[in-house]
């Protein structure tokens, strides 16, 4: 049965807040798409949503673990981003080890002359006709905080979705495809690749921000009007 | 904590990395991911290949379509006709293979036909016993797959609140972002280009100048299974199994309802020491290659 009340509000909010965590971690994640696999450009070689969604779920699937013991939002949250950071800390490290024992090459960013973090120069280590190739400390770092807002999001939309419906299979459904709106929001400002926080494109955020602020408002109605019909 | 839920999370672990490992060998011998832009475009310069080619899905959807046909499968058989599990998630996974069969058998006629204009031929040999080979794989990345998602919902504890497809759906969507960013990089950045130099990426130049010769004969793409299976199906395996294993380790050894702090704050001691050891990689990697010799910029390395 659908009940409107202040609770119903609270909910929606967090969904809303959860979408704009996942719409703007997505920028900070470094992809370099198809010419990254060709060690042609700086990132994890392989699509926006495709990194976005494999981390945030894996976080959707630690914080739905510790949501089946405890009903404490902090925790939860908590799970989703370090499940989520986990899953893209390990598949850059891996890639990484691509780059150095099989492609052979230094990583190197060809966005800065210097890594904003290391220091280390940039440009003597970009390889002739690239744009840059593995991920070198500073992209790691971005990857890493855009997996946390990633997984914190996941985790935020899927803590009112549960606690409306109570039915964790339909709440996951759910938060998976409220995650792939968001992260499919942001791919038109990234257009293939970005590097993280130090790419100029990312400052282009605040577009994606609205029209996921836009989405999300919408989702969230939605939800609340089509959870409570399926609950457990 | 106890040994035998030790024991299920290194079972876990060990499955995560054969299924990774599988994931990425299956894509490429069906060349389905982002090096496939190459092969793509092969035939466009007048490189004609015999490269297979079911590149008509990302890696992560299409893989998560098999681990929930496989799952769907095995939890109708587990809860409805009460059958062996170990059977059922087989069953599932035979499933989940006759319908990639379907896929790659119809992506590559498909593919390979809209560049009729470039003289790309479709070879009914490589249809014939090469769609056999990824059927295979797919069958053990679906039951590995779908055996994770069985271990984490009815023997590990706590027991996970979501059903098997959901669970192999989220698995099979990670597994193919895995494969699809580490495997690629040895089958693109290496295998596919192995006459420039060596120590770079892709020179933007040579874009579609595939390799399309063997060590003997012309080359297809069970000839890039055996070379990527040596590092770039490991590497895949070894980044699946960090992501399974940690997430799993760290609350089988602290339980979440009494010790939920110490498993968040284990899981950012992972995060942390994987962030210094790629720090130790890029000083390592930039000591052992140095610059680039034709370097003519001001910076200095």
């Amino acid at each position: 049965m659908i009940t409107f009340d202040a609770l119903t509000i609270v909910y929606m909010l967090e969904i809303v807040v959860g979408s704009l965590l996942v719409s703007v971690g997505v920028h900070f994640v470094p992809v370099g798409g198809a010419p990254a696999a060709m060690a042609q450009a700086t990132g994890i070689g392989t699509g926006t949503v495709t990194l976005a969604a494999g981390s945030g779920l894996t976080g959707l699937l630690a914080c739905g673990l510790m949501m089946s013991v405890t009903d404490n939002i902090w925790p939860i949250l908590a799970s989703g981003a370090i499940g989520s950071m986990i899953m893209m800390d390990a598949t850059m490290l891996t890639g990484d080890f691509i780059y150095s024992y099989a492609v052979g090459c230094p990583y190197a960013s060809a966005k800065v002359n210097y890594d904003p973090i290391t220091g280390f120069s940039q440009p003597p280590y970009v390889a002739p006709g690239t744009v840059g190739q593995g991920i070198p400390t500073v992209c790691f770092v971005t990857g890493t905080i855009g997996a946390l807002l990633g997984g914190v999001g996941g985790a935020m939309i899927y803590f009112p979705c549960n606690m409306i419906s109570h039915n964790p299979a339909q709440a996951a459904v759910f938060t998976i495809g409220i995650f792939f709106v968001h992260s499919v929001i942001p791919s038109w400002n990234i257009q293939g690749t970005i590097e993280g926080f130090h790419d100029p494109k990312f400052k282009k955020w605040p577009f994606a921000y609205k029209a996921s602020l836009i989405a999300g408002i919408l989702l969230a109605i939605m939800t609340v009007l089509i959870q409570p019909l399926g609950g457990a | 904590m106890d040994a035998f839920s030790m024991g299920l999370v290194g079972a876990v672990g060990a499955l995560a990395t054969i299924c990774g490992a599988s994931e990425d060998i299956d894509s490429d011998i069906g060349s389905q991911s982002n090096p496939n832009s190459q092969v793509q475009l092969a035939a466009q310069v007048g490189n004609p290949h015999r490269i297979y080619n079911k590149a008509i899905a990302g890696e992560p959807p299409s893989n998560a379509l098999w681990c929930t046909c496989a799952a769907v499968v095995a939890y109708v058989l587990i809860t409805t006709y009460h059958m062996p599990a170990l059977m059922s998630i087989a069953a599932g996974a035979t499933f989940a293979a006759l319908i990639d069969g379907v896929m790659s058998t119809s992506a590559y006629f498909g593919r390979s036909a809209s560049q009729s204009r470039f003289n790309q031929w479709i070879y009914l040999d490589l249809v014939r016993y090469t769609t056999t080979s990824i059927m295979a794989h797919v069958w053990i990345t679906a039951f590995t797959v779908t055996t994770i998602a069985y271990i984490q919902i009815y023997m590990l504890t706590p027991h996970h609140p979501f059903p098997l497809p959901v669970i192999a759906l989220i698995w099979g969507i990670t597994v193919g972002a895995i494969g699809s960013s580490v495997g690629d990089i040895h089958y693109g950045g290496e295998r596919e280009f192995q006459w420039r130099l060596f120590g770079q990426g892709l020179n933007t130049m040579l874009s579609g100048q595939i390799v399309r010769k063997a060590e003997a004969g012309l080359r297809n793409t069970i000839d890039n299974a055996w070379f990527c299976a040596k590092f770039g199906g490991p590497c895949t395996g070894l980044g699946m199994f960090l992501t399974v294993f940690l997430d799993n380790w760290r609350t089988t050894v602290f339980d979440p309802i009494t010790q939920a702090p110490y498993a968040i704050a284990m899981g950012c001691i992972f995060v942390i020491f994987m962030n210094l050891y790629n720090f130790y990689l890029e000083v390592s990697a930039r000591r052992k290659y140095g610059p680039y010799p034709g370097y003519k910029g001001d910076i200095p390395a």
